[in-house]
């Protein structure tokens, strides 16, 4: 007998209400929900910027337009590059790795006490505390910062008062307040991960490194990271993707001057009113931080499945 | 011993910057000063949470929101177990082709997936020819369908992690006895993810309640508690948003503690089991009530704090320090020209800056907000609590295109 | 009421694996039919395919004579014991054993009658509201036999379900199900890779290797007559020499053979077996006696005694550099040859046997 087909194998193991449930979620989610909008952004980023009534007209016709100017600017640029944009794709890029850096060190140490320096209770305990903080809303979480930050901030007056400096420092026109403010933000994503990861490991090769005289230096470096090296990839590409596509943060964190990439796309969408540009700065957005995390994953030598665990 | 001073000492940093953010902003909302700080100290007041519950805008996005999260609830868990039960049963290669898939929405930036949504379904209603009326452009349709986008996936995560503790020779063993695959479905494998179910779906309210990159271009005309609130936070900040965090932190400990409650009576369950009064006692309904009453008598006690004399005093204080220091010919110099203001007056942004405004609890909803955006910073305005404007946002935007739903 | 199964010519395939090659024999209503061998023959494929979870590749697979395939697990008048129990954990120990029932639409007061009569059966009356994860090891077992016997089936099928009891526990379990099968008379097939299992239980036992079934026959023929080399040393210890046929077997089934280590003995052989053929001699460590009388006779030095409580192990190695195992009953007392002493070791025709070589069968 030839083996059977594997949607005939699935709809015999679940039933035929099942299966149909199944695939019917699955397919509404996929198609409907990712699939087809993304081709529909992604067709849309080629077409011209035109009112309603045009739609379907002579005019309505494919072009490269949009994307033509996220690289060279309007046509009476003289530079030659539209380096203001440019410079916000690489400056988002850059500090959103910056961020990714920046919660791996804070939290690697945080969750390996977790998975194995606390037992019990404290763990819970922990476990808690750490997920507290992140029921509040991301706005909330922003606005925090802001009144930490600020000019008469806690911070700032707790510095001059201390006589640290003697102005206020601008921490937010110098971006400080937004990467510790994203750097907060996805500290959950980072640690969970990680924690999963580290937790799995069978506490006795810890032992035994120690035992051979390892220092806990070289534990962390031979033993722990490259068995965690799944869950540090999950954690780093999830704050990297996240903090690369943030909007509240920056709106309410950013400085003045200093654009983050999604806020161009918004402004394109928003007061810019022209959809087709914002839609392609939205696929420039993602395959470059795709693109980009792919390239690191393969740096690495680490698969996608690893995401998520 | 170290080793262990130095563990402990990041730990307690760690959670300095965890919680050090919040526990300031909470102290904020208790602080008279009308621009949400610590330092100096005005007056312990209560009225900033009075505000809130005059605030319309902000009501009606939270109704908004409730809706929005229930229907995300609704629509995303089925999809995240479906997708889920497809993983746990599919062979390893397409397991890890679907895997991709399934996790991508998580990582796709808030922003591609809402302007995608939108884009899609403005397309779809404009091919069936659909009036601007219709679920095609309806901000509630688009935002649960955007939400649900990639919350199915973090329900989908929930699921899986439950799965695979499930044994599937349990499911086998249930065929083998006779039962149907839907019997088997329904009698063995939905009570065992039963927990799950709820878990996830805490999970997809709480994503959607927070959610702003993607809900800030699907809500279109309506408005939801978060774009609300990051219109607030950008027009002028006021330590009514700090009150909003209270309450938001409040009500976190509060469920927070009802379920370890919850888990430490399981955790506890075969020891407790056979006791009566403590089966009782740890049960998280009383814990929950226990912590609904306290909030009730906080509440009420807040509601009666009277801080008008107190105030009254800080701003006789302000005034006799303007008086000293006047340099500007006029005392109240009022800021230029303000951008479009949000159409509820509750929390208008544009209201002119005057030291006169700055008694706060006059008359309640009415009461402008002290901080206006992006006015510049006035000489006469130094006096203490008065000169936080500079901070307001200077958005690069024309503030006029930042309220929600102006498109 | 019981049904024979019958396997005609059973194979599958995994991809290029074959799992189970040419299976082809009958089990009688009523029997308890063990499959025994190392993980990985397939016997529990062979498991699967009966009880429905695994369509054969090729072959015909019957249970009273009808062709199963295309029925599923759910419509097969089988009920298959889990070696991890499958037992489920939300319901409780009445509600496990009553869920054929209520898979089947029984009404709830008939289900729990047949509950409570079951749970006298397996001897735990009065139990079934208990949860399951507060039973013993033993009494899981024993609620697994329950709910698989609530199904009514013709035959029960058992997948190593005594592996995770300890040994104790085990020896008695076997007892008990042995004793419930006489007791219901259902077709009992048994999966185990532990020979004392399979031996103990059995009305007669298939043992398989590589997917291959290498003999089938009541358990004292497998370990007195295996049938090949590969059941030859793995039920039971065995001595294993390599030799040549000097004569072939004559009328009382003996052949001459000529051992590699030095020594022509008399052995039970096929007569298939003509001279000059190479083969493997196979003798069971209690059949090697230190002195007697024998015919056969061998010289080894000793090298190690093991003390095992009834019995005694001498390890001894030939001059060709053969290891061989000898067990005594322990009678006390004697301590028998000291080290290095060399010994004159005797066994009779009938306790050898001559197989053709097989690259699956190892000393000891």
């Amino acid at each position: 007998m030839k083996p059977r087909g594997s949607l005939s194998a699935f709809a015999e193991r679940n039933g035929i209400p099942v299966t149909l449930y199944l695939l019917t979620c699955v397919g509404i989610w996929v198609f409907l929900l990712v699939l087809l909008p993304q081709v529909t952004m992604l067709d849309y980023s080629f077409r011209a910027n035109l009112p309603p009534s045009k739609v379907g007209g002579p005019e309505d016709v494919y072009t490269l337009e949009h994307y033509r100017y996220f690289l060279l600017g309007s046509s009476a640029n003289p530079d030659g590059w539209n380096a203001l944009d440019i410079g916000v794709l690489v400056k988002t890029l850059v500090a959103a790795l910056f961020v990714t850096l920046f919660d791996l060190a804070i939290c690697y140490p945080v969750a390996f006490l977790l998975a194995k320096g606390v037992r019990g209770g404290g763990a819970r305990l922990l476990i808690l505390a750490l997920i507290v903080p992140f029921w509040v809303n991301e706005i909330l979480r922003a606005f925090a910062f802001r009144i930490l930050f600020g000019a008469t901030g806690v911070l700032n007056e707790t510095g001059m008062m201390l006589g640290l400096w003697e102005a206020p420092i601008d921490f937010i026109g110098s971006d400080v307040a937004l990467y510790a403010g994203l750097g907060y933000a996805y500290i959950l994503l980072m640690i969970f991960p990680l924690y999963n990861a580290i937790e799995s490991l069978d506490s006795n090769q810890l032992e035994a490194a120690r035992d051979m005289g390892a220092s806990w230096a070289q534990v962390h470096r031979r033993v722990v990271i490259p068995y965690a090296k799944p869950g540090i990839a999950s954690g780093c590409t999830m704050v990297f993707m996240l903090s690369a596509g943030a909007l509240a943060a920056p709106q309410i964190l950013g400085g003045p001057s200093n654009l983050w990439f999604t806020q161009l796309v918004y402004q394109w969408f928003n007061s810019g009113g022209n959809w087709p540009r914002g839609s392609a700065y939205a696929i420039i957005l993602l395959v470059v931080c795709v693109g980009f995390v792919m390239f690191m994953m393969r740096v690495f030598r680490v698969s996608i499945g690893a995401i998520g665990r | 011993m170290r080793g262990r001073l130095l563990t402990g000492g990041y730990l307690l940093l760690f959670f300095a910057y965890l919680f050090g953010p919040l526990v300031i902003m909470i102290g904020t909302a208790f602080n008279s000063a009308g621009f949400p700080r610590l330092s100096p100290w005005e007056c312990f007041t209560t009225n900033w949470f009075g505000r809130l519950l005059a605030d319309d805008r902000l009501l009606t996005g939270l109704g908004n929101s409730l809706l929005i999260g229930l229907g995300v609830v609704i629509v995303s868990t089925p999809i995240g177990l479906a997708a889920a039960l497809m993983l746990s049963q599919v062979g390893a290669k397409l397991r890890a082709t679907l895997y991709t898939i399934f996790i991508a929405p998580i990582l796709v930036p808030g922003v591609v997936i809402g302007l995608s949504t939108l884009i899609f379904w403005d397309r779809v209603g404009g091919a069936l020819d659909a009036g601007y009326d219709t679920l095609f452009y309806d901000g509630f349709f688009l935002t649960i369908l955007g939400q649900v986008t990639f919350i199915s996936a973090y329900s989908m995560l929930v699921f899986l992690s439950r799965l695979q503790r499930f044994d599937p020779t349990l499911t086998e063993a249930a065929l083998d006895m006779g039962a149907t695959p839907t019997q088997a479905f329904v009698k063995i494998l939905l009570p065992f993810v039963a927990p799950a179910i709820g878990s996830a779906a805490v999970l997809a309210f709480l994503a959607s309640m927070e959610n702003y990159n993607t809900t800030v271009f699907t809500v279109v005309s309506e408005s939801t508690f978060t774009t609300v609130l990051a219109s607030k936070v950008r027009y002028g900040i006021d330590p009514s948003i700090s009150a909003i965090a209270v309450i938001i932190v409040g009500l976190t400990l509060m469920a927070a503690l009802t379920y370890e409650a919850a888990q430490q009576r399981t955790a506890l369950a075969g020891r407790i089991a056979g006791n009566p009064v403590l089966r009782r006692l740890m049960h998280p309904a009383p814990v929950g009530l226990l912590l609904v009453v306290l909030a009730g008598v906080a509440v009420w006690g807040g509601s009666r704090v009277d801080s008008s004399a107190c105030e009254a005093q800080v701003l006789e204080e302000k005034r006799a320090l303007q008086e000293q220091y006047r340099t500007a010919p006029t005392p109240s110099s009022p800021a230029p020209d303000t951008p479009a203001a949000p159409r509820d007056g509750g929390a208008a942004p544009a209201s002119p800056f005057s030291p006169g405004n700055l008694a706060p609890g006059g008359d309640g909803g009415e009461a402008p907000s002290p901080a206006a955006p992006a006015s510049p910073f006035a000489p006469g305005n130094l006096a203490p609590g008065g000169g936080e404007e500079s901070e307001a946002p200077a958005s690069p935007f024309a503030p006029g295109n930042l309220a929600p739903g102006s498109d | 009421m019981t049904k024979e199964v019958g396997l005609s010519h059973v194979t599958v395939e995994f991809g290029d694996y074959t799992a189970v090659d040419d299976a082809h024999l009958t089990i009688a209503g009523g029997e308890f039919f063990s499959f025994l061998g190392p993980s990985g023959c397939g016997k529990t494929t062979i498991l699967r395919c009966i009880s429905g979870f695994q369509e054969p590749s090729y072959g015909k697979l019957l249970i009273g004579g009808r062709d199963m395939r295309g029925i599923g697990p759910n419509k097969r008048p089988t009920a298959l014991i889990f070696q991890n129990l499958a037992l489920f954990p939300l319901m409780s120990v009445a509600e496990n054993i009553a869920f054929p029932l209520e898979v089947r639409g029984v009404g709830k007061k008939e289900r729990r009658r047949r509950a409570d009569e079951l749970l006298e059966l397996i001897a735990l009356p009065g139990q079934g509201d208990k949860r399951v994860d507060a039973l013993s090891g033993g009494q899981k077992q024993r609620v697994a036999i329950a709910r698989a016997l609530a199904v009514e089936p013709d035959i029960l099928l058992l997948d190593e379900p005594l592996s995770a009891l300890d040994l104790k526990l085990r020896q008695h379990m076997r007892t008990e199900l042995r004793a419930i099968q006489k007791q219901v008379g259902l077709t009992f097939i048994y999966i185990t890779h532990d020979q004392g299992e399979a031996l103990t239980m059995s009305d007669r036992v298939a043992v398989m290797s590589r997917g291959k079934i290498q003999q089938v026959a009541d358990p004292a023929t497998v370990y007195n007559a295996p049938a090949t080399g590969f059941v030859a040393s793995f039920v039971g210890e065995n001595n294993m020499f390599e030799g040549r046929i000097a004569a072939p077997a004559g009328p009382d089934g003996t052949a001459e053979v000529d051992l590699g280590l030095g020594a022509r003995v008399r052995v039970q052989a096929a007569p298939g077996l003509g001279a000059g053929e190479a083969v493997q001699v196979f003798v069971r460590p209690e059949a090697l006696e230190p002195g007697g009388t024998a015919p056969n006779r061998l010289t080894a030095r000793l090298e190690k005694v093991e003390f095992e409580g009834a019995m005694r192990h001498l390890l001894l190695r030939a001059a060709d550099g053969t290891a061989l195992r000898v067990s005594q009953v322990n009678t006390g007392g004697d301590a028998g040859p000291g080290p290095d002493a060399p010994v004159e070791l005797g066994f009779a025709p009938a306790q050898a046997i001559a197989l053709p070589p097989s690259e699956l069968a190892r000393a000891g």
